[in-house]
């Protein structure tokens, strides 16, 4: 994909949501993961076919990165967390601050889902306590949500997750 | 047990009696050691059971990596130490995920195998969710709404509520609700694909977009307990074998002092001159017929003791005749027809009837429709509707 189509694609995707929220105040509570993936959820699929469902699943998504954020990022700065949606697809676009060497890790692990042995390396991580918790929670996303996962150029120390989520065919 | 640290209640059991391990609810811990003791209680029903156990994750509404890696670690392992026993993990079509995280593991250890808990949930789910039924419904529903819009409210239906109409079947009731009474949110569920892509049809024909037509299991939902001012199961309980079950979840979603509305038949009540006694011998039969397949069509008085016994405070019951003197008498002559279709062509051949019975079965049906359309003749269809409020 050239500039021009890479741009055109991008400003196709409608602005849904966004939120930010201090790292400190994030970090303070592990459930504000879950609490946060919940609410996001039910808002952005309150006009999808089956909202019950996809608000299900797409939590399921969110709650996954925003632990991945939890674990891996610093409490210095924001967490900035948008969604947008194009046609049956919805894009996270998640950044936050984190130590120069998580944000190596995270990379590493995003282009593993990339790679034509995604499914064999999601099942080793399944069977073996080998993977490192990023490695595997990417691999699943990939492998049983069908998300797209990509970093995006941000300015350290803060990272930018962008994940497509084609979840009207889980859901459906 | 429980724990209560998660926004919804989780819990882990075990039942030595079917060999069955079970998962509910959401679970997204930090770390292993916040389910330690569930993880425990795993071990501890392999160590007993023999042959297979069931892993029940059917509302299993989430589960983080870190609990899935850990209870997956111990299947694994079991599956390893012990090559006599297999594991049946037990997903639901509704939450879609579980099946596909869980299906990988049969790739790993062919001890492992999935099961999608899906079209058997209650035994007379095949007869009513055949897409030919729909005209049957909507036709139904044309007939019932005459009484049931003057009745509603007298039920806790009104203005600006948030409600739920489960078993929505094609949806047409909420249309007619969201149009008469303007509630805030619905959402409508049903376990019919067909019957919620027809609702959706035409919710979108009418120009609605704001009722949630949602896929579910009635008996094991989704939807988050106390949302609800106003929750209605029309003809449902009826055809559940385990309508406590069913109410029950009704009351879970119910908000405190919400109302729970249902309405359900007394079959062999229905009734119709001239040919009153061959018609009154066929809906005796109706009633017989569908108890052999588990369910009780007969359970519209019975509403008032399933309320009591359910919680509920408050009780209404009241019952309307649905007779071929509202409206078009076609229309009640074109549901007697398609009720004869169903319980005489389809469920009364599956129970094995003779030809015989099935004629003398089809002909009270007839006469049925026979009354309906004589210009003196009277047809009837009694139904019972009930409702409680939850307490506060």
């Amino acid at each position: 994909m050239n500039e021009a189509d890479r741009e055109s694609v991008e400003a196709a995707f409608e602005p849904l949501l966004q939120l930010e929220m201090e790292m400190t105040t994030f970090l303070s509570d592990w459930h504000h993961c879950d609490q946060l993936s919940t609410f996001i959820g039910r808002i952005v699929s309150h006009n999808r076919t089956d909202p019950v469902r996809h608000s299900n699943v797409f939590s399921s998504v969110l709650n996954e990165l925003l632990e991945v954020s939890f674990r891996g990022g610093s409490p210095d700065g924001q967490i900035d967390c948008a969604v947008y949606r194009h046609g049956a697809v919805e894009r996270v676009r998640l950044t936050f601050p984190c130590p120069p060497h998580q944000r190596q890790f995270v990379g590493e692990a995003v282009s593993k889902t990339r790679r034509a042995d995604a499914l064999a390396r999601h099942l080793d991580s399944i069977s073996t306590d080998l993977a490192s918790n990023r490695d595997a929670v990417f691999l699943d996303l990939a492998i049983n949500f069908d998300a797209r996962i990509r970093l995006e150029n941000s300015a350290p120390p803060s990272i930018t997750l962008v994940v497509d989520l084609p979840l009207q065919g889980i859901v459906n | 047990m429980s724990t209560g640290s998660f926004s919804k209640p989780f819990s882990a059991a075990f039942d030595i009696n079917s060999q069955e391990f079970s998962l509910t609810g959401v679970i997204r811990p930090r770390s292993v050691d916040e389910i330690a003791v569930n993880i425990s209680m795993l071990k501890g029903a392999i160590d007993q059971v023999r042959g297979v156990l069931y892993i029940n994750v059917k509302r299993l509404i989430q589960m983080n990596n870190t609990a899935f890696h850990a209870f997956v670690r111990v299947f694994l392992d079991a599956c390893r130490a012990r090559p006599d026993l297999r594991f049946v993990i037990v997903t639901s079509s509704v939450v879609g995920w579980t099946t596909r995280m869980f299906s990988h593991l049969n790739k790993i250890e062919p001890q492992i195998t999935i099961e999608v808990y899906d079209s058997k949930f209650y035994p007379g789910q095949s007869f009513v969710e055949d897409a030919s039924f729909i005209p049957i419904l909507r036709t139904q529903t044309k007939m019932t709404w005459r009484h049931e819009r003057t009745i509603l409210p007298r039920h806790g239906m009104r203005p600006g509520i948030a409600m739920a109409d489960i078993c929505c079947g094609i949806g047409d009731f909420a249309v007619l609700v969201q149009k008469e009474f303007q509630p805030l949110r619905i959402v409508a569920l049903d376990h019919s694909r067909a019957s919620l892509a027809y609702a959706r049809d035409v919710a979108t024909g009418f120009g609605i977009t704001d009722i949630e037509y949602t896929y579910g299991d009635a008996s094991e939902m989704l939807l988050e307990d106390s949302q609800f001012d106003f929750v209605s199961c029309r003809h449902s309980l009826q055809i559940f074998n385990r309508p406590d079950v069913l109410l029950a979840e009704l009351y879970r979603i119910c908000k405190p002092g919400g109302r729970v509305y249902v309405t359900n038949e007394k079959n062999s009540h229905c009734l119709g001159e001239p040919r009153s006694q061959s018609i009154q011998w066929t809906y005796n039969e109706v009633a017989k017929l569908f108890s052999h397949f588990e369910m009780d069509v007969e359970l519209g008085p019975k509403s008032r003791r399933y309320f009591a016994d359910a919680g509920f405070e408050d009780i209404v019951v009241e019952s309307i005749m649905v007779s071929n003197l509202d409206g078009d008498p076609q229309d009640f002559a074109d549901v007697i027809a398609a009720w004869e279709n169903v319980y005489a062509g389809e469920m009364a051949v599956k129970r094995g009837d003779s030809p015989e019975f099935i004629q003398r079965f089809r002909q009270g049906f007839q006469d049925h429709i026979f009354a309906a359309l004589h210009p003196k003749g009277y047809a009837g269809w009694p139904i019972w509707v009930a409702s409680g409020r939850k307490p506060r």
